[in-house]
């Protein structure tokens, strides 16, 4: 996000913070102003009188004044934030971004400060909610509010994919590139962290290079970019003219300028004159466009209007095929982009279940295997997760199928358009041979995983009982029940605990010898303490109801002596034993579940973290998915379809300006 | 034909760098000269090793003071190097202290400022670690700048309990307050890189550079069609395209090095992959620091042992059974600190291989060792209490004399750390008037 705090009240999420033009870090200190001194940003707005109060507001309006005023207000308020004028949910609302800024305090624990005079959870949060909600009604009401127009380097997998694409080669190019970090919503594809290190140009170098001398050496794959080669008819100039004009608008995923035309044609002269060898020549210049910035880059046309405008054919082609394919637009999204008719609902409908389809099962797999590894966390699995040598049964066949049951399940309710609740309970999954075993799984089965009908659904089906899920959520020597109830907070419901105050030590629960009846104990023991049971009460319970799984999922009637006691509890106070209970336990919250999972994919498509304007599309895929059974697809097409997809917010004014003096400026170096 | 201009204009290059350079606290940070008049002929080297999760506090701090002090058992295996190390005791991270237990002590150890809690909008340092500002001071003089390596990818997801990415957690070298600069984690990838800097093929130079000002051009382009915000992205590219221009420049033949190898690197020494155990990957990568470092090829160096919050398990170890995040929260029990101390014990004994290797390198009188500070150190002492006070830290190596090595030195209570950092820039020839929280450099370390 562009905007800046004094210039635009952009709302923004509880979980994300106002973006800041990256060179320039006096911004950071500007949003703390604007927020330690509220009437900087509240000045330009008119106060809306109060109306009487409903019980409700009266009730929240109340917790302001018993949490908050005894230090945010009067003559010297801390931190020069005086509360005491929000008496009513317009004021609030009138200054929003403020109010951002303080729930993210409330909902990280750090306010009400350890010392003061702390509100009982569902206090809190019933507040959070209440703001929160009212915050977005606003927000939703007051216009379209997208993003701004995207601008980021390729991910290494879509690096990958993209190269993988455009020469038509079976070979990982990016596979040496650097790791990338993750933000916004939690995936490696936000443009907030896709950071560009000094090393990024030699790698990009080296890569190019070794997947040009990859494609030249498949004639398959020279076909399908090597379209002339010079002959008696054809001078070599004509020829890589051809080649030019095919390759850069595959490459750049747009249509080209005759300029740039020239450029790389410019290019290959000089190569030629260099050293008087076509191959030698196009392959520099095929080479030279894989490091080019335009293939690297996605990189939206700027919108310098106030208005947010709905983005081109060719970039909606390039967020359609970078969501749902993590690659570059096919040849066909290409032509549906040049004909200026892919926004076109009946066309764009056409064009979404065509990728959806056989022919593109593989890039949309990697889709799935992208979005749920991130989700899930699975993506650990191997890595930063890895089983200790005690717990027996774990090698490379078993890892592979644990990795891919949640990739192949969740993949086949998306193509499939299934319901998003069989992640929750479902009576089939994806095996190996291997994993079939762990499970005790009966049938023929091999190395690839295949789908199975499960006969038992009291163990198995849905993502709670997945072998990967179970493992990453456990200590690698031991299950941990307050893992796993965080992991279910975190993952499934989208209502991560705060975290523990400081300097309080973690309860160790990991030593050898601790039944699972003692553990049960020691966790109530530590529940006493209220400043544990706050959060414990709602994370413990949760993952009691797996304790029928072990480190690597396998089922277990005892452990360590003891019948398994899986009996537990959800956060409301539904009660359960076992998982297949726990399972119908979340069903109970099926729409805060879809709605967190909405959330996600909805960050996912748009690789950035979400704001308050975004949770208006989130709310209406989420009551189109209610109306049509939860069926997957209205989750990917209302994405496809919603504001923050189909538009570009237009740069603040101050912003365009300033491009705008520094485009003068740089002129002079060309 | 002509060949073509490698050495375009700079100033977009130099605009970008300065950029971040050009807010008033940083520019303290500047180094004041370069390279002081010394009578050393040979190039001072910096690496930094973190490692993640504290030590085992009762058994870190050596006994007795200044040169006449008693290795601490975690510590013992340096004995070796008593003459070569120094120990300073008391030293805190105040930056560090505010926000969570992990990820601020990890990207704020080599910066000693506060991080934003950020998921990733404004993600920021709010600061440039020291071993960037001593790569600055030398960028011209190595074919790379400096060197980042890791054995941990970038952990990943956000980490929405305490509100902070985990890229926090995965960088301690940032260049620029709001990049953190992408670590190597393949040795065998490490080697390739340095081999062909040593190696350079002189035929490529002419294709190389056409790419490169093709790349340059179009970069150009882009940037001006960009809003302002956005400019940043385009020139962090710019300035890395450019960074790999000027090195082919040096390390080309035709055009007459400007830089030419200290040691030959034999392609037999190419590592494996990447080995799946996790000590032959530390050995490995240490290695390619030493043979960096022996080289020439960089002066500066970070390493993370592990990322933040890291949970390796060290079973490997005899009597250890579990990860190493899970011990750190020993809760005094004997039990867990026998282990957690041993874990601790293993990475000294690793930072000592080093020791070892850079010693057995001969330059001239002295060793690479002599010429180098090689600093290891964790953000936390206690993995209990997630404390930045009192940090465990080893400074080994007389960067070419100007280090007085071979004590253990007891400051006061809350003696920043960053006045360490003063310390050893001034002695790596890149000395600052003030580094983050800094109030001077530290007494009896420099000579």
């Amino acid at each position: 996000m562009k905007s800046t705090a004094t210039t635009s009240p952009q709302i923004i999420t509880n979980r994300s913070r106002l973006a800041c033009p990256s060179l320039d870090s006096l911004c950071g200190i500007v949003v703390i102003l604007a927020v330690l001194a509220p009437d900087l940003t509240a000045s330009s707005r008119e106060i809306p009188k109060s109306n009487p109060k409903k019980p409700t507001e009266y009730r929240e309006v109340e917790f302001i004044k018993r949490y908050c005023l005894e230090c945010h207000s009067g003559k010297n308020p801390k931190a020069s934030l005086d509360l005491s004028r929000f008496d009513s949910i317009e004021r609030i609302v009138s200054e929003a971004l403020l109010w951002d800024k303080i729930l993210i305090q409330i909902v990280e624990g750090d306010m009400p400060p350890e010392e003061a005079d702390i509100p009982a959870l569902d206090e809190r949060s019933n507040f959070l909610n209440w703001v929160e909600s009212s915050l977005q009604k606003a927000a939703c009401q007051s216009g379209p509010h997208p993003g701004p127009a995207v601008l980021r380097r390729l991910n290494r997998a879509e690096y990958s994919a993209s190269v993988r694409d455009l020469l038509d080669i079976h070979f990982d190019a990016g596979e040496a590139l650097p790791a990338d970090g993750s933000g916004g919503e939690g995936f490696d594809n936000a443009t907030e962290t896709l950071f560009i290190s000094p090393i990024h140009a030699e790698k990009y170098m080296d890569a190019a290079r070794v997947a040009i001398e990859y494609a030249f050496a498949d004639t398959r794959s020279l076909r399908r970019f090597l379209v002339a080669e010079p002959d008696e008819k054809t001078p070599p100039e004509v020829a890589a003219r051809r080649v030019i004009e095919a390759f850069l608008p595959r490459a750049f995923r747009r249509s080209i300028r005759e300029s740039e035309i020239l450029e790389y044609l410019a290019l290959f002269h000089a190569a030629y004159e260099a050293d008087p060898s076509f191959t030698v020549a196009i392959r520099l210049t095929l080479q030279t466009v894989l490091v080019s910035p335009k293939f690297l880059f996605i990189a939206e046309e700027p919108n310098f209007d106030v208005k947010p405008h709905k983005v081109t054919d060719h970039e909606l082609a390039s967020r359609l095929s970078y969501f749902l394919w993590g690659s570059l637009p096919d040849d066909a999204l290409l032509e549906a982009a040049n004909e200026g008719n892919l926004s076109d609902p009946t066309i764009l409908q056409e064009q979404f279940k065509r990728m959806l389809g056989k022919q593109n099962s593989r890039k949309v797999r990697d889709f799935s295997q992208n979005f749920v590894e991130q989700w899930l966390g699975t993506r650990a699995l191997g890595r930063e997760f890895k089983p200790d040598k005690s717990i027996r049964g774990y090698d490379s066949e078993l890892e592979g199928g644990m990795k891919y049951e949640p990739v192949f399940f969740f993949n086949e309710i998306l193509t499939k358009n299934g319901s998003l609740l069989d992640l929750i309970k479902a009576d089939y999954t994806y095996a190996n041979r291997r994993l079939a075993r762990h499970y005790r799984i009966k049938g023929e089965f091999r190395e690839q995983p295949k789908r199975v009908e499960l006969t038992d659904e009291n163990r198995r089906g849905g993502l709670l009982s997945m072998a990967a899920v179970l493992a990453v959520s456990s200590y690698p020597h031991r299950t941990s029940p307050v893992l796993r109830g965080k992991w279910i907070l975190e993952t499934i419901l989208g209502d991560p605990p705060p975290p523990p105050p400081p300097n309080v030590p973690e309860l160790q629960e990991s030593e050898s010898g601790v039944s699972s009846e003692s553990l049960r104990e020691r966790l109530e023991l530590h529940r006493q303490d209220t400043a544990c049971a706050q959060c414990h009460d709602r994370i413990d319970p949760l993952g009691f109801g797996l304790e029928n799984y072990g480190v690597l999922g396998r089922w277990r009637d005892k452990y360590e002596g003891h019948p398994v006691d899986a009996r537990g509890a959800l956060p409301d106070g539904t009660t359960f034993s076992g998982p297949a209970e726990l399972k119908l336990a979340l069903l109970g919250r099926k729409d805060q579940f879809v709605r967190h999972l909405t959330k996600k994919m909805l960050g996912y498509a748009l690789g950035r973290g979400l704001t308050y304007y975004d949770y208006c599309a989130v709310n209406s895929i989420v009551d189109k998915l209610r109306a049509n059974d939860y069926r997957s697809h209205n989750l990917l097409f209302g994405i496809i379809q919603s504001v923050p997809f189909r538009f570009k917010a237009g740069i603040a004014p101050d912003e365009a300006e300033h491009a705008t003096t520094l485009n003068q400026d740089e002129s002079i170096h060309d | 034909m002509t060949r073509p201009s490698i050495a375009l204009s700079r100033r977009t290059f130099l605009k970008g760098a300065g950029a971040a350079l050009a807010l008033p606290w940083l520019e303290a940070m500047l180094p004041q000269r370069l390279a002081a008049a010394s009578t050393n002929p040979h190039p001072i080297r910096l690496a930094a090793l973190f490692m993640p999760n504290g030590v085992r506090e009762d058994q870190w701090t050596p006994t007795g003071q200044g040169s006449k002090f008693a290795l601490s058992p975690i510590l013992k295996p340096l004995e070796a190097f008593k003459n070569d190390i120094l120990v300073p005791t008391n030293l805190w991270n105040q930056g560090s202290d505010y926000g969570d237990g992990h990820y601020v002590k990890t990207s704020g150890f080599l910066t000693c400022t506060t991080i934003n809690k950020s998921l990733g909008y404004d993600l920021n340092s709010n600061g440039i670690s020291m071993d960037q500002i001593a790569a600055r001071s030398i960028a011209q003089k190595t074919p790379l700048p400096s060197l980042e390596l890791a054995i941990d990818p970038v952990t990943i997801g956000v980490d929405t309990n305490v509100g902070y990415t985990r890229v926090y957690g995965s960088h301690i070298a940032w260049n620029k307050p709001t990049r953190p600069l992408a670590r190597e984690i393949n040795p065998r990838l490490v080697f390739e890189r340095l081999f062909r800097i040593n190696n350079p093929s002189s035929t490529n130079t002419i294709s190389d550079s056409l790419l490169l000002d093709r790349v340059l051009a179009d970069a150009k382009q882009l940037r001006r069609r960009v809003g302002a915000s956005d400019k940043a992205r385009i020139d962090d590219y710019l300035e890395s395209v450019r960074a790999l221009e000027r090195r082919i420049e040096q390390t080309s033949q035709s055009g007459g090095p400007s830089w030419s190898p200290r040691g030959e690197i034999s392609p037999e020494s190419k590592p494996e992959r990447r080995p799946d155990e996790h000590p032959e990957r530390v050995r490995l990568m240490l290695d390619m620091i030493a043979l960096a470092f022996q080289t020439d090829s960089t002066r500066v160096c970070t390493f993370m042992f592990g990322n933040a919050v890291s949970n390796t398990n060290f079973s490997f170890l005899e009597g250890v059974k579990g990860g190493h995040h899970s011990l750190s929260h020993h809760e005094r029990k004997e039990e867990n600190l026998t282990q957690y101390q041993r874990i601790g014990q293993w990475h000294i004994e690793q930072y000592s291989y080093l020791l070892n290797k850079l010693k057995n390198f001969k330059e001239g009188e002295s060793t690479v060792l002599d010429n180098s500070m090689i600093l290891f150190g964790s953000g936390l002492r206690d993995g209990n209490k997630h404390s930045p006070h009192n940090l465990p830290l080893v400074l080994a190596g007389r960067a070419g004399g100007r280090i007085n090595t071979g004590q253990h030195l007891v400051y006061d209570k809350d003696t920043p750390l960053s006045n360490l950092y003063c310390s050893i820039l001034d002695a790596f020839g890149a000395s600052v008037e003030r580094f983050a929280d800094s109030t001077g450099k530290l007494k009896g370390i420099l000579s």
